[in-house]
C-alpha cells in the first residue's frame, strides 16, 4: 500500500499514512485534535481544514459554503489522501483549552454559587463539613538515629514515629520504598518527609523524601464528563483552590456519546486511543497549571476522578464493551487505589490514583460527587438533582432513599454540537433577551468581552425568548419568512443572534433550525427522564421540595426561560438550587478529606439504579416531550398563555 | 342480574361538515358531517353517536397505472378521464363523497399547472357533491399546488391535505383563507399527531377544521399498531383533550391495494384463491377493523369493498337509540 506525508500548518507536525485514509485519522496520528462532533460521519461540519498542497478525493457536503469551498476548504473526516499533502488546521477547527475565571473557582469551592438571578433565596448546599484529612497528607520526621539501646529497624522506626503523631493502625510500605530506605534516611540526617496515602482502609508509605518538602503537598481533581474534563489543582495542606481548567474531552472526535465511544473502544486500538486522549487532556490540564503556579511535579502527590462508568473504564483502559450489552454490567465500580503513573497519569511518579466509586453501569462517580456535594442525602423533604450533560443524570430522594438513573441527552447543552455552541468561558453569550418583533436581541457575554459564541444558559435563553416572541413554533420551527434576522440556508432557516459586527468572529452568530432540534432532543431526554423516575417512586413533581440543577452553566442560568422551554419541571422558583458543577465541587471535597470519600462510598451503596432503557414508558414520556415545552401543556400550568 | 356499566366521558369528538350548500356559500348539493362522538365506536347505550362513519371513493387525475386489475375492471373505461370517473361513481355507485389525489403534480410525472387548474374548474362544475383533495406528496409541489387548488374551491368547505409536522403552514394559512378543512398526518405516533394539531392551532386555524390521518396500515401490515395509536387518541378526546378531538380520515384503499395478499393472482398462489374475492376482502376488512378504531372517513377504491361497508355500518346503526 503506498503511503504519503502529511503535514499540518501551523503545528509543523508530519505524519506518514497509507493512501485513502481520512486527513482526520492523519490529524490524529499527529496528535493534532480536531473537532469532529459527529465522529467522523460528514454530519456536523466541524472538522474543517484548509488544503494548501497536494491531492485529495472528498465527498460533496453541505456543511461547506460556495466561499469556503473556493478557498479549498474540505472536511477532514469525508476527504482522504491521495497525494503528500499539506494542510492548514484553523484555530476553530480545533478542540479548544479554556482556562476557568479565578472568581468561579473561588466560588466552587466555597460551595456557594452567584445566585441566578431569578432565583430569590440562595442557600448552603453544603452544611456538613467534612473534616480535614487529605487523601494524600506528608508528614515531616526528624527520627532519632538507632543506637546500641535502640535497635529498631529502619522501617519500624519510621513507623514508630508517624505513629507518635497519629492514631494509624496498618500501614503498608512497598519494596521500592524499603530498598531504598536505608540509605536515604542516614544520608538525609534521618530528616525525611513522608508522604502517606489513603489506600481503602489501608494507610501506606507512598514515598520519602530527604528533608521538609511537607509544606508543598498538592493534588488534582477531575470532573471528567463525556464532553467536558474539568480539572482543579488543590494545595492540600490548606485546601486552596490554586487554579482550574476546562477542556473538551478530546475523546469527542471518536464519537459525541458514551454509546458511540464504547463501541469505537471494542474496535482493534480503539481502546489505546480513547485511552490515550483523555490521559492526554488530563496532563495537559495538569502541566499548565503546575506551571503556572510554579510546581514542582514530584509534590503533586495525587488525582481524584469523578466521571461517567464509560469515562472511568477508558481512562483505566478496561474493556467497556460490556458495559452496553445487556444486562449492562461494568467491569468495576468500586476502583481501588491505584499509582497514577499505571494510567499514564504525570505526577508524582509514585503518586496515587483515586476514583470515585459508581453505582452502576451508567451512574457514576460524577453523580455521586454531586449528590455528596448538593447534600440531599441528608434532606428530609424529597429532593431532586438534575445533573445537565451530555448524559441526563436524574437522582431523586432523601435522607431515606436515592434512586438514579441516567438518559443520553446529547452535548447540545455543553455547547457541543450546536453551531456557534461553547463551553461557558470568556466571551460566551449567556444570558440573552429578543424584543418584541425581534427588532433587537440584547446579550451579555461571560467577562463582558466580544462573543465568541453560545453557552448552554444562553442558548435556555434563546429558545425560551424565541418562543415567548413567536420567532419559532413550538416544535422548534422557525416560522418568519422575511426579517432581517432570519436567514434561508439551503435546508434550513437561522436566526443570528449577534451580528459579525458585534462578535469576535468573521460571521455573525446564529440558530439554526439544527440547533433546536438537538436542544429540544437533549431537553425532553432530561424531562423525560425526570418524570419516568419521579412516576416510578409513585410520587408527584409537586412533591419535590427541592430541586438541585448542575451542569457546566457558569454563574447564570434563568430557571423561569428553562421552565418555558420544557427542561425543568413548572415548579415554583424558590425550590430550584443552581449548584454548578457539582461534580467537581464533590470530587474536591473528597480529595480533601477522607471522610467524604467514606461518605461517598457510603453513598455509592446507597444509590439505587434505574434503568430507562428497559421502561417502556420512556420513550413515550420522550416523545411526548419533543415540543416546547410539552405536548401536554397541563404539565406546566403556569406557563399557559405565555407561549 | 349485573348492571351494565356505562362510562360516562367528559369529552366529545369535534363535528366537522364537508361541502357547503348554495345556502352556505358554495355549489354542493348537500354535505356530509362526522364526528361528535360521546363514547367508543358503536356503543350506542353509553352515549351519543350522531354521525355515521363515511366512504370517499378514492379518484385520481392522471390514470393509475399500477392500481391492481380487480379495479381496472369497474373503472378502466373511465379512469383516463377523471371528471367521467367522477360522474361514473355519483351515478352508478351513488357515492356522497370524492377523495381526488392529484398524482399528476408530482415531478416525475410533471402534469401542468394550467391542466390541474382546468380539472378543478371542470369537475367543480360537473360533481354536485363534498369533495376531498389530496396533494401528490412532494412537498415543494404541493406547497405550490395546494394553496392554488385551495383558493379555487373557495367557500366549497373542502377537506385538502396533507400536512405534517415538517410542512404545515403554507396549506394551514391558504385553508385558513378559504374556508375549508384540513387534514394533520401523523406517523402513527399520539405525541406527534397531537403537536401538529397544536401548531396548525396556533397559526389560527380552529381545532374543529382538522381531521387527522393517524396513518394506517392493511391487515397483517401493522393494522393492530394502527389501531391502539387511534384508540388512544380518541380515548383521550373522551376524557377532554380538546387538542387531539379531531375526527379520523384512514386511507384504506390505498394501503390494502398495495399488499400482495391483495392483488397477487391466483395462478401464483393456488391456495390464496381467486384474486378477485380476495382483493376487496382486504381491503373491507381492514376497513371494518378501522371502524371499531373510530375511522370517521375511510378513502376505499373496491365498489363491492365500499358497498359491503356501508351495508356494516348501517346494521351497526340499527342499534342506535338515540
Amino acid at each position: 500500500m503506498e503511503k504519503f506525508k502529511v503535514t499540518f500548518y501551523p503545528d509543523h507536525k508530519t505524519v506518514e499514512i497509507q493512501k485513502g485514509q481520512s486527513i482526520l485519522s492523519a490529524a490524529l496520528a499527529a496528535g493534532i485534535y480536531i473537532n469532529s462532533n459527529c465522529g467522523g460521519e460528514g454530519i456536523c461540519g466541524r472538522c474543517k481544514i484548509i488544503l494548501r498542497k497536494g491531492e485529495v478525493f472528498t465527498q460533496p457536503s453541505g456543511r461547506l459554503s460556495w466561499e469556503e469551498r473556493k478557498h479549498n476548504y474540505y472536511l477532514a473526516c469525508l476527504t482522504t489522501v491521495q497525494s503528500d499533502l499539506e494542510v492548514e488546521v484553523p484555530e476553530e477547527s480545533r478542540l479548544s483549552f479554556e482556562k476557568l475565571a479565578v472568581e468561579e473557582i473561588a466560588l466552587r469551592f466555597k460551595g456557594f454559587y452567584e445566585k441566578p438571578e431569578s432565583i430569590e433565596t440562595t442557600q448552603s448546599i453544603l452544611d456538613e463539613v467534612f473534616v480535614h484529612s487529605p487523601l494524600a497528607t506528608k508528614l515531616y520526621i526528624e527520627l532519632p538515629p538507632p543506637n546500641l539501646n535502640d535497635r529498631v529497624s529502619d522501617l519500624e522506626r519510621l513507623y514508630r514515629e508517624i505513629r507518635k503523631r497519629h492514631e494509624i493502625p496498618i500501614i503498608q510500605t512497598c519494596l521500592t520504598n524499603i530498598r531504598s530506605l536505608g540509605h536515604l534516611l542516614r544520608n538525609s540526617d534521618w530528616k525525611v518527609t513522608v508522604t502517606l496515602g489513603k489506600r481503602d482502609g489501608v494507610v501506606e508509605i507512598v514515598l520519602v523524601e530527604p528533608n521538609n518538602t511537607s509544606l508543598h503537598n498538592y493534588g488534582f481533581a477531575f470532573d471528567i464528563g463525556t464532553t467536558t474534563i474539568c480539572g482543579e489543582l488543590i494545595d492540600l495542606n490548606n485546601k486552596k483552590i490554586l487554579g482550574a481548567r476546562a477542556i473538551y474531552n478530546k475523546q469527542t472526535v471518536f464519537g459525541p456519546d458514551v454509546i458511540t465511544r464504547i463501541i469505537y473502544g471494542s474496535q482493534a486500538d480503539g481502546l489505546e486511543k480513547l485511552h490515550h486522549a483523555v490521559v492526554d487532556g488530563m496532563n495537559e490540564i495538569i502541566q499548565e497549571l503546575i506551571q503556572e503556579e510554579k510546581i514542582d511535579l514530584n509534590n503533586v502527590t495525587c488525582v481524584l476522578c469523578a466521571g461517567n462508568p464509560t469515562m472511568i473504564h477508558l481512562l483505566l483502559k478496561i474493556e467497556p464493551t460490556y458495559l452496553r450489552r445487556e444486562p449492562y454490567i461494568p467491569v468495576a465500580n468500586f476502583i481501588p487505589t491505584i499509582r497514577a503513573s499505571e494510567t499514564g497519569i504525570k505526577i508524582n511518579p509514585r503518586g496515587l490514583l483515586f476514583c470515585l466509586p459508581g453505582v452502576s453501569s451508567y451512574l457514576g462517580g460524577d453523580i455521586v460527587a454531586g449528590v455528596l456535594s448538593c447534600g440531599m442525602y441528608k434532606e428530609e423533604g424529597i429532593c431532586l438533582l438534575i445533573d445537565i450533560g451530555t448524559n441526563g443524570e436524574i437522582v431523586l430522594g432523601n435522607r431515606d432513599f436515592l434512586v438514579g438513573c441516567s438518559a443520553s441527552a446529547g452535548p447540545a447543552f455543553e455547547g457541543s454540537g450546536v453551531n456557534y455552541g461553547m463551553r461557558a468561558s470568556g466571551g460566551a453569550i449567556q444570558k440573552v433577551k429578543i424584543l418584541p418583533n425581534a427588532d433587537k436581541v440584547e446579550f451579555s457575554t461571560i467577562g463582558n468581552i466580544p462573543a465568541r459564541g453560545i453557552c448552554g444558559s444562553g442558548y435556555i435563553d434563546i429558545l425560551a425568548q424565541m418562543l415567548m416572541t413567536g420567532v419559532i413554533d413550538r416544535s422548534g420551527k422557525i416560522r418568519w419568512e422575511d426579517h432581517p434576522r432570519i436567514k434561508q440556508r439551503e435546508l434550513e432557516k437561522e436566526f443570528i443572534i449577534a451580528f459579525k459586527e458585534e462578535t469576535n468572529l468573521d460571521s455573525d452568530i446564529v440558530i439554526t433550525e439544527t440547533d433546536i432540534e438537538n436542544l429540544k432532543r437533549a431537553k425532553a431526554a432530561i424531562f423525560a427522564a425526570t418524570s419516568v423516575l419521579v412516576k416510578h417512586m409513585n410520587l408527584d413533581l409537586k412533591q419535590i421540595e427541592k430541586v438541585f440543577i448542575a451542569g457546566g452553566f457558569g454563574s447564570y442560568l434563568n430557571i423561569q426561560n428553562a421552565k418555558l422551554i420544557g427542561l425543568l419541571p413548572d415548579l415554583e422558583e424558590r425550590r430550584f438550587i443552581f449548584v454548578g458543577n457539582s461534580s467537581l465541587i464533590g470530587a474536591s471535597y473528597v480529595l480533601l478529606s477522607h471522610q467524604a470519600m467514606q461518605r461517598a462510598e457510603e453513598l455509592a451503596h446507597k444509590i439505587t439504579y434505574f434503568e430507562l432503557s428497559v421502561d417502556h414508558s420512556y420513550m413515550e414520556e420522550y416523545m411526548a416531550a419533543l415540543f416546547f415545552p410539552h405536548t401536554d401543556i397541563s404539565r406546566f400550568p403556569n406557563l399557559k398563555g405565555m407561549i | 342480574m349485573i348492571k351494565e356499566y356505562i362510562e360516562n366521558w367528559s369529552g366529545e369528538v369535534n363535528t366537522l361538515v364537508i361541502g357547503a350548500t348554495p345556502e352556505e356559500g358554495g355549489s354542493r348539493r348537500f354535505s356530509v358531517k362526522i364526528g361528535g362522538e360521546r363514547t367508543l365506536p358503536f356503543l350506542f347505550k353509553e352515549a351519543l353517536l350522531p354521525f355515521k362513519p363515511v366512504i370517499a371513493y378514492e379518484i385520481w387525475d392522471i390514470e393509475p397505472i399500477d392500481w391492481a386489475t380487480a379495479l381496472s375492471k369497474y373503472y378502466g373505461d373511465v379512469w383516463g378521464n377523471t371528471l367521467e370517473w367522477a360522474d361514473k361513481l355519483i351515478r352508478e355507485y351513488k357515492a356522497e363523497l370524492l377523495c381526488l389525489k392529484l398524482a399528476g403534480a408530482h415531478p416525475e410525472i410533471g402534469k401542468d399547472l394550467d391542466e390541474i387548474v382546468k380539472l378543478l374548474e371542470g369537475l367543480l362544475k360537473k360533481v354536485d357533491i363534498p369533495l376531498i383533495i389530496i396533494g401528490c406528496g412532494d412537498v415543494q409541489r404541493d406547497n405550490f399546488i395546494l394553496p392554488l387548488c385551495s383558493q379555487i374551491l373557495k367557500n366549497e368547505r373542502c377537506l385538502i391535505g396533507e400536512v405534517n409536522q415538517d410542512n404545515y403552514k403554507t396549506l394551514t394559512a391558504a385553508v385558513l383563507a378559504d374556508g375549508h378543512s384540513i387534514i394533520a398526518q401523523s406517523p402513527i405516533d399520539i405525541n406527534i399527531a397531537k403537536q401538529l394539531n397544536i401548531l396548525i392551532s396556533d397559526m389560527g386555524l380552529p381545532l374543529e377544521r382538522i381531521v387527522i390521518n393517524p396513518t394506517v396500515g392493511a391487515l397483517g401490515y401493522g393494522l393492530e399498531y394502527t389501531y391502539s395509536i387511534m384508540e388512544r387518541l380518541r380515548l383521550a378526546a373522551l376524557n377532554n383533550d380538546r387538542v387531539v378531538a379531531s375526527p379520523f380520515i384512514c386511507f384504506v384503499g390505498q394501503e390494502s391495494w398495495r399488499v400482495k395478499e391483495a392483488t397477487t393472482p391466483e395462478k401464483e398462489f393456488s391456495r390464496w384463491g381467486s384474486e378477485w374475492r380476495r382483493g376487496y376482502l382486504w381491503e373491507l376488512i381492514t376497513a371494518g377493523a378501522l371502524l371499531q378504531a373510530g375511522a370517521n372517513i375511510l378513502v376505499m377504491r373496491h365498489p363491492k369493498a365500499i358497498e359491503k361497508i356501508k351495508e356494516y355500518i348501517d346494521k351497526l346503526y340499527e342499534f342506535k337509540i338515540n
